[in-house]
């Protein structure tokens, strides 16, 4: 069956239904996605964002913080039902799992929330485990049932929006202030001149460090790659190794990027061509491969997930890791003041940098009621404070106004996480802007923890990379 | 007395003959069974091919390509590799859990104290759930604070990382894989060795025969049946197992233990790409039925 190109409303390309597949997935898409939540029970390599989206992340809680933000937060609910403009009918909301259980519940709060300060519009929330991503928002799109607004990872939009499942958003994104988010936020969703999701929190790798293990060792904190070089040999000894990486988790790739960005590298030029074997990167990842030369990466790497490494960084046979916001949550509460967050570091040619994400908030195409959801959109980017407070989401928002919250500013891993390492976060596209479907295929596709594990097991760094670039040239959507 | 007066049930539900040149109505009480095998397996299987010689995506068409997908697979360095652990993993499991199986089998055929518990013991990683038996495992092998390591460094060795090197979680997923499938092998095999005359082997003791020539004249020959549909029956449980390698390891270290199920999620699901995912999917129905036509052939044979 032929696929013909049509346009839109709103002039954008829309593909012609293809009835029989639809049909297909719209018969077994029930069926399909109750079998794969019930198969995948195992969490999968978290996507961008996914892994600091499953933390039980909590700063300090101050009583009086928390209430006070939540009071706020109230207070912004009770905001005239104007803030709708008017529009009405019903908003189904799909929520990852962003948090601890805590999260759920006060994230439905939040919604409810909602439709009490906007009478017209029924809000309703759903809540989608990890495990079962992205294949029920795959084939709830394919059945005709998607939701009309979900968070997702931070390529789910651009992965959708070329078969014409998300909605444009320029007109929302046009109604907010450019400093109401963080620096290169908005920015990050722009895709051919139209933003196709909104960004909601942050999910960044960082390095933490074992503070009791560094002094026993006379290592002090490094501020550059030299520096955590020779520390990393120092810490390790017998059955205590400097550094590991959990390689069976998208969080090994992610952490060994965040030293390419560090050291200027990454995949595609300025203007989006591949640039795979390029220096920094090339030198970025040879440093990664000559500290497992030196022995210091636990030889448990390549095999660890993520929950095997940060135990291992709790238990004291890791010195470092580099992880998510949240990683200090993951060990025993006697570890944790021993658990620092080591100040960026300044790479070889004088860059600083590291990995970050920005998770999504898109509309889908299928709504019935465009108005309404933008409504719900705008307003849960705004008021959506107590997912922290009282969720714990593990995310860093991306709202300005959020971000200034006590909440945040009063946890000092959280205030030095904002303050420090937001700014200088990039993309996974880096060194070109903006978002474009092939991201999507490299977050998810697997061959970027195929060039970890690959690193992590002591292989050439060339080799591995050219294998890399080889799948990538391979790729639909960069072919396009 | 005429049985005539009283017409029997199907003479009563049987419609009545028309123009038809055939009876219908056995035809009629099959098309309930039929739709249904059509709903769920010929129109998925067709839409599977539909989708395999397409480019696209699940949520949009692409053009028609023929047969380019299954070509360009050829040309895949992961597909060839996963051909490869595919291979690797099936020939493994199948013999490693029908060896196991037969030695237990023969063990429970004998009069031995608790037999009934040994069964049922021994039974065990075949009823529990694939998602709790292999994440289990998993925590028993992955890192060093696991039981396995745990028992290896009380004793004096360095830990083993099963999970961390290709090689080593090769053999880790056969192993887990042999754990969970012997005792389908198990139960298969005694309950053929129960249907085993003894008077053979009593036979066979009068003729001089020492155990292991009554194992290998008598008992093997009666077992080699059941044997050949347990291997074709493992082989496609293997090659299409899903859970094991991406419960353990998710296909990795370095894709070592991906296997064609693994890839064609990958492709399906993670790449987008249906065409080459369905191209994956069929390319291993088709070699799985070459290889049970071939072996049923081969078992006629002999």
């Amino acid at each position: 069956m032929s696929t013909h190109d049509e346009k839109t409303d709103d002039g954008s390309a829309k593909p012609e239904r293809t009835v029989s597949r639809r049909d297909f997935l719209r018969v077994t898409g029930g069926v399909a996605g109750a079998a794969l939540l019930a198969a995948c029970g195992a969490t999968p390599a978290s996507p961008s964002g996914a892994a600091s989206g499953q933390t039980a992340a909590s700063a300090s809680t101050d009583a009086g913080t928390t209430g006070g933000a939540t009071a706020a937060a109230v207070q912004a609910t009770q905001a005239p039902a104007a803030a709708a403009g008017g529009a009405a009918g019903d908003v189904q909301f799909w929520d990852m799992v962003w948090g601890p259980p805590a999260y759920i519940d006060t994230a439905k709060k939040v919604v409810q929330q909602f439709t009490q300060a906007n009478p017209n519009i029924k809000a309703s929330y759903q809540s989608n485990p990890w495990s079962s991503w992205p294949q029920v928002f795959t084939t709830a799109v394919g059945s005709g049932t998607a939701p009309d607004v979900s968070t997702g990872g931070g390529y789910q939009a651009i992965q959708f929006y070329p078969q014409g499942a998300i909605l444009e958003i320029d007109d929302v994104v046009a109604s907010f202030k450019p400093d109401d988010f963080l620096p290169n936020q908005i920015e990050g969703m722009k895709f051919n001149g139209h933003y196709v999701a909104l960004p909601w929190g942050i999910d960044i790798r960082i390095p933490f460090y074992r503070k009791d293990l560094f002094d026993k060792a006379g290592v002090k904190p490094p501020t550059n790659w030299d520096e955590m070089r020779a520390g990393l040999k120092k810490l390790t000894s017998g059955n205590q190794y400097g550094i590991a990486f959990p390689g069976n988790d998208n969080a090994a790739w992610q952490g060994m990027w965040g030293l390419v960005i560090n050291n200027g590298g990454g995949l595609f030029t300025a203007d989006r061509k591949l640039d795979v074997m390029n220096d920094r990167t090339v030198e970025a990842l040879t440093f990664i491969s000559n500290l497992v030369k030196d022995g210091v990466v636990h030889p448990g790497s390549a095999g660890f997930s993520g929950d095997d490494m940060t135990k291992a960084f709790s238990s004291g046979s890791v010195g470092m890791v580099i992880f998510v916001p949240g990683t200090e949550e993951r060990v025993t509460p006697n570890v944790k003041q021993n658990v620092e967050l080591l100040a960026p570091m300044t790479g070889p040619h004088g860059d600083k940098g590291t990995l970050l994400f920005s998770n999504n908030l898109m509309v889908y195409k299928q709504t019935k009621n465009p108005d309404a959801t933008k409504s719900f959109l705008k307003w849960w980017s705004a008021n959506s404070l107590p997912i922290w407070t009282e969720g714990k989401c593990g995310n860093l928002p991306a709202r300005t106004s959020i971000a200034k919250d006590p909440y945040f500013q009063n946890n000092i891993y959280l205030k030095r996480i904002l303050d420090e390492w937001v700014p200088i976060g990039k993309l996974t596209g880096t060194r070109s802007s903006g978002t474009f479907p092939a991201l999507a295929d490299i977050d998810m596709g697997g061959m970027m923890k195929t060039l970890a594990t690959d690193i992590l097991q002591g292989q050439d760094v060339k080799a591995s990379l050219q294998k890399l670039e080889t799948t990538l040239k391979g790729l639909k959507t960069l072919q396009s | 007395m005429s049985t005539r007066a009283i017409p029997s049930h199907s003479q009563e539900l049987r419609p009545p003959r028309r123009s038809l040149p055939f009876d219908a109505f056995p035809f009629i009480l099959l098309l309930p069974s039929a739709l249904l095998i059509a709903l769920i397996n010929i129109y998925p299987f067709a839409t599977g091919f539909y989708y395999s010689l397409q480019s696209g995506t699940l949520l949009q068409s692409g053009d028609f390509v023929g047969l380019a997908n299954f070509i360009q697979l050829f040309r895949m360095a992961d597909f060839r590799h996963a051909l490869w652990f595919s291979a690797i993993f099936a020939i493994f499991s199948v013999f490693g859990s029908w060896a196991i199986g037969l030695l237990l089998a023969l063990f429970l055929n004998m009069d031995i104290p608790a037999r009934g518990f040994f069964r049922v013991a021994l039974l065990l990683p075949w009823i529990i759930p694939s998602i709790v038996s292999v994440v289990s495992w998993r925590w028993l092998i992955s890192d060093q604070s696991g039981l396995v390591n745990v028992m290896l460094q009380a004793i004096g060795l360095k830990p083993i990382y099963f999970l961390s090197t290709g090689s080593l979680a090769t053999f880790s997923v056969i192993v887990v894989k042999i754990w969970r499938s012997f005792p389908f092998m198990m139960l298969s095999i005694l309950a053929a060795l129960q249907t085993l005359n003894r008077e053979s082997y009593e036979a066979a003791a009068i003729d001089g025969a020492g155990r292991w020539q009554s194992f290998r004249y008598i008992t093997m020959p009666h077992l080699l049946p059941i044997s050949f549909v347990l291997w074709i029956l493992m082989t496609i449980w293997s090659v299409n197992d899903f859970e094991t390698p991406w419960l353990l390891t998710q296909g990795g270290p370095s894709n070592a233990t991906e296997n064609l199920s693994v890839l064609a999620y990958r492709y399906t699901f993670n790449l987008n790409d249906v065409g080459i995912g369905a191209a994956i999917s069929f390319f291993t129905m088709l070699l799985l039925m070459i290889f049970a036509i071939t072996l049923l052939s081969r078992q006629r044979e002999t």
